[in-house]
């Protein structure tokens, strides 16, 4: 929590650097209103169809299928519309689920989101991908989607990042899809 | 035994050691017993046919990528996004890494191992406090040396950014400057490094003999990371340095002297071509021949999410006429390239677990190389 304040500190001690007062109130404000209504956020929809035609996971794990016909999908495949835009390890291959770690691991609280169109009931849903740190990584159910993904100069918006902060090891494990809500059309 | 198995059996000995006999006979003197405890070692400037490959930071080889056999080299220690410099002014290299105590629990460190760079014996370390090295899919930018290779600067990511200055002589780390909502770094003048900005800017920081803060600089924004941002790859031509961006154009920044210019960009990618969606894609996406050629690996088709699937060419550019002169069809499509530096340059093409070796100027298939355990993304970094 110590190294969060600190963390805090700088940002802000960098931000007023470089901005005036006026626009850091109304960057806070916009932070902090953005932070209670981050699933109804308007983020800007993937434009593609979410998954890839290939599977590279084919024949690594049996099929399997969320049991919920709105859900489709076998959610330790790379194919599964929620891993639109992951870069990484599913952790449904490592005893985890779809929205649960493994095991073992702790779920960095800090993360980056994507969005990805379910295909059953065509919304676009904003997904929060979650790693898993501090297991046994060994590179089952790879898997690499970039809807979305944009060069580390946003890391936000970038999943080559170990996104394995605020928790007791910063050892990449694998990551979860976890639906935190429908995204808005900017239309 | 009777009488007929025992001629049966000094006919069957005699048909096994007669031939030896003669293959004796054939080498009267036997192989010279050999010296114990050899241990090979690299030569101290390496030729430039070599090449490290990194495997997305969890191992490092060094490759003799002119040769068809007996091509691996060495193998240094990598962990967790492991990044690395070659000296050419001193005899080290410097892998900068990240370990627990327990594996992937306990305590974590942050270290630079200096290896001599004929021997790869360890010379020293240095560790780098606080646990902030950024752990990143290993890629350009991550670090980088200064001009003068003094110092190293090691990029921090905790999410906060800052960068490490580490003094390579000294063996210590001097500095650390935070840059607030900037990445990587890129070197810079003669001691100094720029750092790319979610603002679209460029910050450029120049370093004093102490790995102190002496200047610091940013750009206008050029970078328009919501329409079409520039990937952090780049290679240099001419020592300016070339950004590609996910549709197509290029951004040239002359980064040589302590005055960043950002040049004018232009298009790589042609009406037509834009029509059929080429763009580039992949990982390490482009190369420089240092003096006027510019490689770039292209997709057709290209849409939202595929910027760093393999690409199917390799797109060449001569940037004194702002022009592709060449379209290299690739066997096997590639996501990551590069060029050694030798008078006759060989491209280098990572494609799945291929390691792929043309002939530039052809464009021929010259030869392919394994590569083992590769599952994510490959950095190539060859000889000088």
């Amino acid at each position: 929590m110590r190294d969060l304040d600190r963390l805090t500190e700088r940002m802000l001690r960098g931000l007023a650097s470089r901005t005036s007062r006026r626009s850091l109130v109304g960057t806070v404000g916009r932070l902090l209103a953005g932070a209670a209504a981050l699933p109804l956020l308007p983020v800007a929809r993937a434009a593609e169809q979410s998954a890839p035609d290939t599977d590279p996971n084919s024949g690594q794990t049996p099929g399997f299928s969320t049991g919920n016909p709105q859900d489709p999908g076998d959610p330790t495949k790379c194919d599964y519309w929620r891993y639109c835009a992951v870069d990484g390890s599913l952790c449904t291959c490592y005893g985890g689920t779809v929205n649960s770690c493994p095991p073992g691991t702790e779920m960095s609280p800090v993360t980056w989101i994507g969005t990805c169109r379910n295909p059953a009931d065509q919304r676009n849903y904003i997904i929060s991908y979650n790693d898993c740190c501090g297991g046994v990584p060994w590179g089952r159910c790879a898997c690499q989607n970039n809807q979305g993904d944009r060069p580390v100069v946003r890391p936000q918006n970038n999943n080559e990042v170990t996104w394995c902060f605020g928790v007791q090891s910063q050892s990449y494990t694998c990551t979860v899809a976890v639906i935190l809500g429908v995204a808005l059309d900017q239309h | 035994m009777t009488g007929r198995t025992r001629v049966w059996t000094v006919a069957a000995v005699a048909a096994v050691v007669s031939p030896l006999i003669a293959a004796a006979a054939d080498f009267p003197t036997p192989l010279p017993s050999e010296p114990l405890m050899q241990v090979q070692r690299l030569p101290a400037r390496y030729p430039t046919g070599w090449a490290f490959l990194n495997y997305a930071g969890d191992r490092i080889e060094l490759r003799d990528v002119g040769a068809d056999s007996r091509e691996v080299k060495a193998e240094l220690q990598a962990h967790d996004s492991a990044t690395l410099l070659v000296s050419d002014v001193r005899p080290e290299i410097y892998v900068a890494d990240t370990v627990w105590s327990r594996g992937t629990r306990g305590e974590r460190t942050d270290f630079i191992t200096v290896y001599d760079k004929q021997t790869l014996n360890v010379k020293g370390e240095i560790v780098l406090p606080g646990g902030k090295r950024a752990l990143i899919t290993a890629m350009e930018g991550l670090m980088t040396f200064t001009g003068d290779q003094r110092f190293a600067v090691v990029f921090n990511f905790t999410p906060a950014s800052s960068v490490a200055v580490v003094d390579l002589t000294e063996r210590k780390v001097a500095n650390e400057i935070d840059i607030p909502g900037c990445s990587l770094v890129y070197p810079t003048g003669a001691r100094g490094f720029s750092t790319l900005c979610s603002s679209g800017t460029l910050l450029s920081i120049r370093l004093g003999e102490d790995g102190k803060v002496v200047g610091r600089k940013e750009s206008r924004a050029f970078n328009p990371l919501d329409t079409d941002p520039l990937f952090t790859a780049s290679a240099t031509v001419g020592g300016v340095r070339y950004f590609p961006s996910l549709h197509g154009r290029v951004q040239p920044i002359d980064m040589r002297g302590d005055e960043v210019k950002v040049l004018p960009d232009w298009r790589l990618v042609g009406d037509a071509d834009a029509a059929a969606n080429w763009r580039p894609s992949g990982w390490q996406i482009v190369a420089g021949d240092d003096k006027k050629l510019l490689y770039v690996v292209m997709q057709p088709d290209a849409h939202e999410g595929t910027h760093k699937d393999p690409g199917t060419e390799v797109w060449v550019f001569d940037v004194a006429s702002k022009t592709r002169v060449k379209r290299l069809r690739l066997a096997r499509p590639g996501s990551s390239i590069a060029l050694t530096h030798g008078e006759q340059p060989l491209l280098l093409v990572q494609a799945g677990e291929r390691l792929d070796v043309y002939d530039p100027a052809g464009g021929a298939l010259v030869r392919s190389m394994d590569l083992p355990g590769f599952h994510t993304r490959l950095q190539i970094e060859p000889m000088r």
